[in-house]
């Protein structure tokens, strides 16, 4: 996207509000706080993708989905990538570094978290509570469905009613009639899924057309990635946006007030820009990441530091996918992806089936001919190749659709980012290493999902099914590494997002959740931040600053 | 572009990963080791590497034999080898039409929800399923 006509103010030597990160969260921050008067400054190290980059429409789309467009980092290598050791960790973590972040990428899983999900200490006597409650964060979710343009259909049963969605709903498709119908006669909850994705021109996006390439970016400008949703309008109101800008440090004062932050411009120079206040939504990794380099003798252990809990409690929802082949054809290369149909008949905790929590069930298309399929190389060459090849394609295309199954993990502080103390990105910054294995619960949870996803195919007439327990590439929610919480001793923000060790210091992306929750985060994540920054606008005259 | 004595080995080992079977061509029937390879790598230059060494590696070898051997000792430029013949066997137009494969063609949303409400009916019947907050 060009933003060349408009005519922008000098960014301001001392910005009202900087924020680090112009994905979900940090767009979010950006529009409400221009919106509401302030001089808003963002730094984000990656750049616009406009939607004519994007393959999901050309020829090339399954084999750059691989490369350039894969989700992980490490895979991708883009200029604007940082990677991350993933040596001592069963999951991979999943991004995109870009003016719009990992919504650029994302599937577009419309879901908000449900009332227990706050509560899961009091209800299921594990982990924590949050500061707030479901009712709290409900009128935020609804203004973000709005500015997102949900298309939905009100009235599912596994939510309090919540209200109606902007836009009506996607098409199921003919694998979504076919996974209702086995949900049908197990008499299993299911309901057709939200989705962030225009099933109508609004605003600056235009209708879906379909293209089974949400995961690679959407060719239509149909789905809800913020760069469409948010940054138009907060360009148009006066933010100032530098793409290209690593930060690598939150610079503070002696107090431990922060100033603003260093970061290096596209060029390989070192900048600064000023602040009052910092906001950082550089997601679960970027974050505490940024936090763990920001040492200073105000803060020796990292920024904001003082419970020793930053990037500790990572959470990444493991994902299991119960693919069924099929013998009609149900046109599953057929978007969007995006979820066709949703269930949440395990979602509560039952305690008879030996573990806590649950998962969010949803359907999704399975693509093209080729699909993930790589990573041949050790495997035998028959499984494969020759006449299995086409036997393969012949079973899977068109006929097949996935249960993916989006786990609940528990806080755990062994899972954690740290620092790499040797391995440093493009531009010398220190890279994040995670550490992160699947708990005794979550695996007890995801062979009980998979049992009943197993059942839900069966129901339906699928003729095979494939079990994946735990795909690797599947860290796309990166949740936790700075949790909120009213005590400064076992969380690292406040219920606001404020930093406790540090009032002008604010955390708004996913880092901050207590515990993850079974569903994807996105919706929460942003009616989380723009709850922080309606509190940080309307508690502005009190806030503390280091000038 | 892979010169003549690269298209004869790689042709071989493309016909043994991919043959004619199950009505559908092999990968030289269908220009892969011609044509469609070329297409395959200008769009994934990350591989082009892996892809040459896997076919000097085979040269002059019994394709089958070659295959397992790579397969064993160079998993890196097998993967190349494999990712790339698919790829570029599925980019050949005649290939996706025997598939019934349209590829990702616009295809504006429509509203289906008539064609499911009665059975969404019977989970609205069953009531809620989730669990209130309570207060704390
Ligand atoms: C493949 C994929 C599929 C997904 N599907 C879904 C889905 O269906 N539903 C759902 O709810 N969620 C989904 N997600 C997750 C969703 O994208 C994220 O939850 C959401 O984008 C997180 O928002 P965020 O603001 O925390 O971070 P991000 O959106 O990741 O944005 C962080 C931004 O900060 C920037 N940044 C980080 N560090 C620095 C630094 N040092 N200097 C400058 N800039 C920096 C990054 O470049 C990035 O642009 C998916 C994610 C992926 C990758």
């Amino acid at each position: 996207m060009s933003n060349a006509h408009l005519i922008q103010k000098p960014r301001p030597e001392t910005a009202d509000v900087l924020v680090i990160g112009a994905g979900a969260s940090g767009s979010v921050a950006v529009r409400e706080l221009v919106q509401q008067g302030f001089s808003v400054v963002c730094l984000e190290q990656g750049d616009w993708t406009p939607a004519t980059e994007f393959t999901g429409d050309k020829p090339e789309w399954e084999l750059s989905r691989q490369k350039q467009w894969h989700p992980n980092p490490n895979v991708r290598q883009n200029p604007s990538d940082y990677s991350v050791n993933t040596d001592d960790s069963d999951v991979n973590p999943l991004m995109f570094n870009a003016v719009g972040g990992s919504t650029i990428l994302y599937a577009a899983h419309w879901c908000r978290a449900l009332p227990s999900d706050f509560q899961v200490r009091t209800q299921d006597g594990v982990a924590d509570d949050w500061p707030f409650s479901y009712e709290d964060l409900l009128p935020f979710y609804q203004e973000i469905e709005r500015d997102m343009a949900v298309s939905g259909l009100a009235g599912n049963t596994a939510y309090p009613d919540g209200g109606g969605y902007p836009l009506p709903p996607l098409p199921i498709g003919k694998y979504g009639h076919k996974a209702a119908s086995g949900m049908d006669k197990l008499g299993w909850h299911w309901w057709p899924g939200n989705n962030s994705i225009a099933s109508k021109a609004v605003g600056h996006r235009a209708q879906c057309l379909r293209y089974g390439a949400c995961l690679t970016g959407c060719p239509a400008g149909a789905k809800a990635s913020t760069d469409l949703t948010h940054w138009p309008y907060a360009l148009e109101l006066g933010a100032h946006l530098v793409t290209g800008a690593r930060v690598s440090e939150v610079t503070v004062n002696a107090e431990g007030l922060a100033t603003g932050a260093n970061y290096v411009d596209r060029e390989g120079n070192e900048q600064h820009q000023k602040a009052k206040v910092v906001v950082l939504a550089g997601n679960g990794i970027g974050t505490p990441r940024l936090l763990l380099l920001s040492k200073s003798s105000a803060h020796p252990d990292g920024l904001a530091n003082s419970s020793g809990l930053v990037g500790k409690r990572l959470m990444m929802h493991p994902y299991a996918a119960v693919v069924g082949t099929y013998e009609d054809e149900l046109e599953s290369w057929l978007g969007p992806a995006g979820q066709s149909i949703e269930s949440m008949e395990f979602y509560e905790t039952d305690a008879s089936r030996g573990f806590v929590r649950g998962a969010k069930w949803n359907v999704m298309p399975t693509g093209g001919p080729l699909g993930m399929r790589a990573g041949y190389g050790g495997r035998p060459i028959e499984e494969s190749f020759g006449v299995n090849f086409h036997r393969n394609v012949k079973t899977v295309l068109g006929k097949s659709f996935e249960w993916g199954i989006i786990a609940e993990d528990l806080p755990d502080e062994n899972n954690q980012i740290v620092l790499d103390s040797i391995n440093v990105d493009s531009d010398g910054i220190p890279i994040p290493e995670l550490h992160y294995k699947s708990s005794e619960n979550t695996s007890r949870l995801i062979d009980f999902h998979v049992d009943r996803a197993v059942e839900a195919h069966e129901a339906a007439g699928a003729t095979t099914i494939s079990v994946t327990k735990l795909m690797r590439d599947c860290g796309w929610h990166l949740l936790g590494t700075a949790r909120m919480g009213d005590d400064s001793s076992t969380s690292v923000v406040d219920q606001f997002g404020r930093a406790h060790d540090c009032p002008n210091l604010y955390v708004i992306d996913g880092s901050v959740f207590v515990t993850s929750s079974g569903v994807n985060p996105t919706a929460t994540i942003m009616a989380n931040a723009l709850r922080s920054m309606r509190h940080l606008a309307e508690t502005h005259t009190d806030q503390k600053t280091a000038n | 572009m892979l010169n003549p004595v690269q298209i004869e080995t790689y042709s071989a080992l493309a016909n043994e990963l991919i043959p004619a079977a199950e009505g559908m061509p092999s990968a030289s029937e269908a220009d892969v080791p011609t044509t469609w390879i070329n297409t395959a790598l200008g769009y994934r230059p990350d591989l082009v590497e892996a892809f040459l060494r896997s076919i000097d590696s085979c040269r002059g070898e019994v394709p089958a034999r070659a295959l397992e051997n790579l397969n064993a000792n160079d998993t890196e430029a097998f993967d190349a080898l494999g990712v790339l013949t698919s790829g570029a066997y599925f980019l050949n137009p005649g290939v996706k039409e025997l598939l019934g494969y349209p590829g990702q063609l616009p295809v504006p949303a429509h509203d289906d929800t008539e064609t499911y409400l009665e059975i969404l009916e019977r989970v609205v019947d069953r009531g809620p399923i989730y669990r209130a907050s309570v207060s704390t």
